[in-house]
């Protein structure tokens, strides 16, 4: 017959409780049994090990707060409000395109605005290097390139608007802490 | 079917069919968006979830934040889902993850402050049931105590959590029965002590 120590059947008593030991190795099982009617120390032990599950899962938490399931909900839905700022944006952007249209007048107004902003971007130039007067450049086409960089702006300013909406927003963290 | 793993993880009242039933329909929908079914999702699983967090993390602010943390990753990942297999181990993974990298991010380790700093009044009473487990769990490493709560807590099978925790399944059963010893230990030395 096979002798244990405490520290050996103590090492050996999951196995022993999961019913393992006595499926792999029914003499050491049956040591570790013989062991336990013998130790009280060891019986004790085997009494916390066979009782831990039961007690794990009887194990008792506090009830979730009753704001978890809407904060959760905060944080990944999209809120009326940004969208109706994200809609809102449509009207200037659309405002802006339409004036952009009216001005270029299909090509020929395409053609007219590109060889302007050249001949603009030329005599600026020129007036950099200093050999020559500030160019005299149409009010209407300062009007029209601060209309084209409001447009940009607000695209993109959109864009990440959207861009937000579509990703949820990172959870409230700490706005339920208690005072 | 991932339908009947789904009414696992979203214990409801009602027969078991109609449990299956409106659980996996649940995950369906709210896999296409439907943010009411990810609703309901949340409020069937936000107890165990929440228990899972706090016995995790014995603060209830801080189970509070994990959890939410745990169910904002559900819905980013739920395209990710794949609905012919099961959903509670998916789940448990994200959750297991989640909580992994949670306690990185968080400073002090929890097991110090409930070393240093006591719970509060009204958390000792949440907890006072079996104070001496909670506290051995408490000591425990939380790389023993995470599969202790996913096997007995959140009542997982050993295969699930070995694969919640990218473990084989011999590994994990390794981790349980060391953690389960250190348990077992702190109880009895617990209890040769005496009551507190």
């Amino acid at each position: 017959m096979t002798t244990l120590t405490c520290a050996r059947a103590r090492v050996l008593l999951e196995g022993y409780v999961d019913g393992d030991l006595a499926l792999t190795d029914p003499d050491t099982a049956k040591a570790v049994r013989d062991h336990l009617t013998t130790c009280a120390d060891c019986r004790r032990q085997h009494e916390q090990a066979v009782s831990l599950p039961f007690r794990m899962k009887a194990l008792r938490s506090p009830a979730p707060p009753e704001s978890l399931v809407a904060g959760v909900m905060s944080s990944i839905a999209p809120t009326p409000q940004g969208l109706r700022r994200a809609w809102g944006l449509l009207v200037p952007e659309a405002l802006l395109g339409a004036f952009i249209l009216w001005y270029l007048s299909g090509v020929d107004g395409l053609t007219a605005l590109a060889s302007g902003a050249w001949s603009d971007l030329q005599g600026l130039a020129v007036w950099g290097s200093g050999s020559a007067p500030l160019p005299n450049i149409p009010a209407v086409d300062l009007l029209l390139l601060a209309a084209f960089i409001a447009l940009t702006s607000l695209a993109a300013y959109h864009l990440s608007v959207l861009a937000r909406l579509d990703q949820p927003a990172p959870p409230h963290i700490r706005e339920h802490r208690r005072a | 079917m991932h339908a009947q793993a789904a009414a696992e993880a979203l214990p409801v009242t009602g027969t078991p069919d109609a449990r299956a039933l409106a659980a996996g329909q649940l995950i369906r929908q709210a896999t296409g968006g439907d943010l009411a079914a990810f609703e309901e999702v949340v409020r069937r699983m936000q107890r165990r979830v929440y228990g899972f967090a706090y016995q995790h993390l014995r603060d209830l602010d801080e189970a509070h934040d994990l959890t939410q943390e745990i169910f904002v990753k559900l819905y980013r990942n739920l395209a990710r889902y794949d609905a012919d297999r099961p959903f509670e181990p998916w789940f448990w993974k994200l959750a297991a993850n989640t909580t992994i990298n949670y306690r990185r991010k968080r400073v002090p380790m929890p097991t110090d402050q409930s070393a240093d700093h006591p719970l509060s009044g009204d958390d000792a009473a949440r907890s006072a049931h079996d104070p001496v487990l909670v506290d051995a769990l408490a000591q425990l490493d939380p790389a023993y105590r995470l599969p202790i709560l996913l096997h007995y807590y959140a009542d997982l099978p050993l295969a699930q959590v070995a694969q919640s925790l990218n473990l084989s399944v011999p590994a994990t059963k390794s981790r349980l029965h060391r953690a389960r010893a250190l348990l077992r230990n702190s109880l009895a030395e617990a209890e040769e002590a005496g009551p507190k």
